[in-house]
């Protein structure tokens, strides 16, 4: 009775110092090496302890969440979001672009990084129109092509790809956003990406190739031995579009072994799901033969949401029922690519580190996932966001575990 | 096509047996005269007064047949739906979706959503944008969204010409003119389903009676929005004719009067507007929707005439989150599946007087909606950011749009990878 009293009143006088406790869960949380149950207390926007068994008498707000999978923020390090209103543009402030905060919270989405859709000429724009105006963190890859992804026709002028304007936008005006440099959707030789290299090296900064419309294909062997850095990214990893683009999977389901060589040698290799780039063909083989992707992205843009790609839980959970497991699902999604952005400060729960947190359901049942050929891989689990936190608020909450009962709220009154 | 199904043939043949060959034979004598067979599912058509089990075949975009046993040779596709509702494609009558750019805006700006990327996750095939566009920019949100949709997009004309534009414009009462309003709503009769009335804070009913008249003219319904805290609840009521669309039915704020009063009781005005052929909409929006409202009106006699989701930037991920989530939150309030999906369809269809949709009469546009029922322990979040509990849920399986299959959440239509 005594300790009761005691712990009682120590909460109060604690002055409840956690404004949200989350109770319960199972933390993924791999930079720490955090695989197991824990509590995860949140004050000021940031992580303030994680620990076994905090006291919710010290939290403002408790939230039970026994039973569910506590992560970092995901982090989606491939999309289009540079949304706007140029009916005839393709990506840069066109339709094909989407608002990125409908589609992230629900799917456990913190951070997303624009892959590309603005060059040094629109960066801008896009600043102003969403991602100062996005509650979804929004990072972005500068397009080598100074007018970004306007079309494909601009997208193949040599003249507007400047490496030094390019470099001066990201280490002399925005560092804090702009993370990397993306060359894509290019016809020629290796002229997009070496230009895209110079700026890489430039500004210290990654660059991210998107290499497949190339007819016939260029080399991917040459792109990963002699034109990339390792730390530079490949990404639509698992495309299968062989008149125009290398694949990583060879005719007879073999990962042809430069790929795993690459990787060796510290390419990354992005998912990039899309709305043409993710073909069971390839990711199954590769899976089962070890070989698996850095970092799992979607590709998220009009043409992409609502076909087999749908959002990040969905193409996670493609990744669960080819047999990764669920601790390097998320890190595959989360510290990896924070990693690779060379943005540590996320994908992680370490003490003092901003709040952004995924709550997340293992769903059993009988589940089908198809690619952008639309076949389909049956799989028995699906990731399903229940509660994500951006800088310490509930941005999402599927089933209310955070809400009180409506009516013992009325009868409060 | 042609070349794939002769292979087919050409692989049984040569594969192994007569079976084989007279099993498929058929297919290629017949011809398939349709393009997509849903087969075995529960279809609930409320026009059509169907509640059972029945195949459903569409072919160049259309409902050709419903029957009880559709043969699946003459289907170039066949999907299989045991266990799932098959039912028209849903309609969400108030939502804001003339999305640009412009900052803090709801008409050309960012608190508006572009409507394909929430409609067809949740079984939703036509939109009806409330008022967000008046007479003067309603082409550029034509131009803009509705053409580039593959989403049917409708709309309430906005009494004011330049819609939701915002504190001073959706103020000016000279910018409201039932004339002009009138004129836009019959060139683009095909698009345009009433006019709407909202956020006008002066006490002056002449915006009122200029939406009015702009809906008698046209013979279409108006859609009478909040924010309009001057006027009485009773007033608009009574002003308002059967068929106008009252729309955040169950909200509990400051600006206007709630349908239940403090004692738990509908107030007896409301149920007589409801009697007179004023039709309720949900609207849920950000703060249009109340358990402490909606679950004692439910009780006594007030439900939703239709599942308005009020979808925008605000909505979209607190408790609204789609229309498929209003449409559970009734079903955990105790309505059933079938009135649910009533209201949802046919109900809402004609409340636009557009009776081609919502239905799955032969001959109507291939719009359908495929619909699993979740079971489980769920929670749902209204306005105020309380809890009402339930144990089934929809989700949607499929989303067919004129005949073409616009989401598919597990892949009911995909073979598997390895064939």
């Amino acid at each position: 009775m005594l300790m009761v009293f005691y712990l009682f009143v120590s909460g109060v006088l604690g002055a409840q110092q956690i404004d949200i406790l989350l109770k319960g869960g199972h933390v993924i949380d791999p930079k720490n090496k955090i695989d197991e149950q824990m509590d995860v207390a949140i004050t000021n926007g940031k992580i303030f302890q994680v620990a076994k068994n905090i006291s919710p008498h010290q939290a403002k707000k408790s939230i039970d969440v026994t039973g569910l999978y506590v992560t970092p923020g995901i982090i989606d390090m491939h999309v289009h979001a540079f949304n706007g209103t140029d009916v005839d543009a393709y990506i840069a402030n066109g339709l094909t672009s989407l608002p990125p905060d409908g589609f992230t919270f629900r799917a456990g989405v913190t951070t997303v990084v624009d892959a590309g859709s603005s060059g040094w000429r629109n960066f801008r724009l896009f600043k102003k129109q969403t991602i100062d105006r996005s509650q979804t963190r929004v990072l972005a890859l500068l397009n080598i092509v100074g007018n970004g992804m306007v079309g494909r026709y601009e997208e193949q002028d040599t003249t507007d790809m400047n490496p030094q304007q390019t470099a001066y936008m990201i280490k002399k005006l925005f560092p804090e956003i702009i993370v990397g440099i993306k060359a894509a959707h290019y016809w020629g030789d290796f002229t997009q990406v070496d230009r895209a290299v110079t700026a890489g090296n430039l500004a210290n900064v990654p660059v991210m190739v998107d290499f497949g419309e190339h007819q016939p294909p260029n080399s991917i062997e040459a792109l990963f031995m002699q034109h990339l850095r390792p730390g530079d990214i490949f990404t639509h990893t698992f495309s299968y579009g062989p008149t125009v683009r290398e694949t990583v999977v060879d005719d007879s389901g073999k990962v042809k072994p430069f790929v795993l060589q690459a990787q060796k040698r510290g390419i990354i290799f992005d998912v990039g799901h899309g709305g043409g780039a993710f073909s069971w063909r390839q990711a199954v083989p590769a899976m089962q033969q070890g070989f698996q992707p850095n970092v799992i992205s979607t590709d998220l843009h009009a043409e992409s949401m609502n076909s087999g790609m749908k959002d990040m839980s969905n193409v996670m959970s493609k990744f669960l029922n080819m047999g990764m497991s669920l601790q390097d699902v998320i890190l595959r999604s989360t510290w990896n690519p924070a990693n690779v952005i060379k943005r540590t400060d996320l994908g992680n729960l370490s003490v003092g580190s901003e709040a952004d947190i995924a709550v997340f359901s293992l769903r059993k049942g009988d589940f089908g996932f198809l690619d952008v050929r639309k076949t389909k891989l049956k799989g028995t689990q699906k990731l399903e966001a229940e509660l994500t936190l951006r800088a310490g608020k509930i941005v999402w909450d599927l089933n209310g575990i955070s809400a009180p009962s409506w009516e013992e709220e009325l009868q409060k009154k | 096509m042609l070349s794939r199904k002769l292979s087919i043939v050409v692989g049984a043949m040569a594969g192994r047996s007569l079976v084989g060959l007279l099993f498929f034979l058929p297919v290629v004598l017949q011809g398939q005269q349709y393009d997509l067979l849903i087969k075995n599912g529960h279809v609930i058509d409320p026009k059509n007064n169907i509640d059972t089990i029945k195949d459903v075949a569409v072919a160049s975009g259309k409902i050709l047949k419903m029957d009880n046993d559709i043969s699946p040779t003459q289907s170039r596709k066949t999907i299989d739906a045991t266990g799932l509702y098959v039912v028209p494609g849903l309609i969400d009558i108030h939502t804001h979706v003339f999305v640009g750019s412009k900052a803090d805006k709801f008409a050309d700006g960012i608190y508006s959503v572009s409507p394909d990327d929430f409609s067809f996750k949740s079984g939703v095939t036509t939109v009806v944008d409330a008022g967000t566009s008046g007479w003067r920019n309603f082409a550029l949100f034509k131009e803009q969204v509705i053409d580039k949709s593959q989403t049917r997009v409708l709309a309430f004309l906005n009494i004011v010409g330049s819609g939701m534009s915002g504190k001073p414009m959706q103020e000016d009462v000279s910018d409201m003119n039932a004339d002009s309003a009138a004129f836009v709503a019959e060139k683009y009769k095909e698009i345009i389903v009433g006019i709407k009335i909202g956020h006008y804070e002066g006490s002056d009913w002449a915006p009122f009676n200029k939406a009015l008249d702009a809906g008698k003219k046209l013979n279409k319904p108006v859609f009478v929005e909040c924010h309009l805290p001057q006027y009485s609840l009773e007033n608009q009521l009574q002003m308002m004719r059967p068929g106008d669309i009252i729309t955040h039915s169950y909200e509990q704020v400051s600006e206007r009067m709630p349908v239940v009063d403090e004692h738990g009781k509908v107030r007896p005005f409301v149920l007589m507007a409801q009697k007179k052929g004023v039709l309720f909409d949900v609207g849920h929006g950000g703060a249009g929707f109340w358990f402490s409202q909606a679950v004692p009106a439910f009780q006594q006699g007030l439900a939703p005439n239709s599942f308005g989701s009020d979808l925008h930037r605000f909505s979209m991920n607190a408790g609204m989150k789609s229309m498929l989530n209003i449409m559970s939150k009734y079903m955990a309030i105790g309505m059933s599946i079938e009135d649910v999906v009533t209201r949802a369809t046919w109900n809402s269809a004609r409340s636009i007087k557009r009776e081609d949709l919502g239905n799955l009469s032969e001959g109507a546009v291939a719009d359908i909606a495929v619909l699993s029922v979740q079971k489980g322990k769920f929670g749902f979040i209204d306005a105020g950011g309380n809890k009402l509990e339930g144990n089934r849920k929809l989700e949607a399986e499929l989303t067919i749009r004129a005949g073409k299959i616009v989401w598919d959440l597990n892949g009911l239509a995909g073979q598997l990878w390895k064939q």
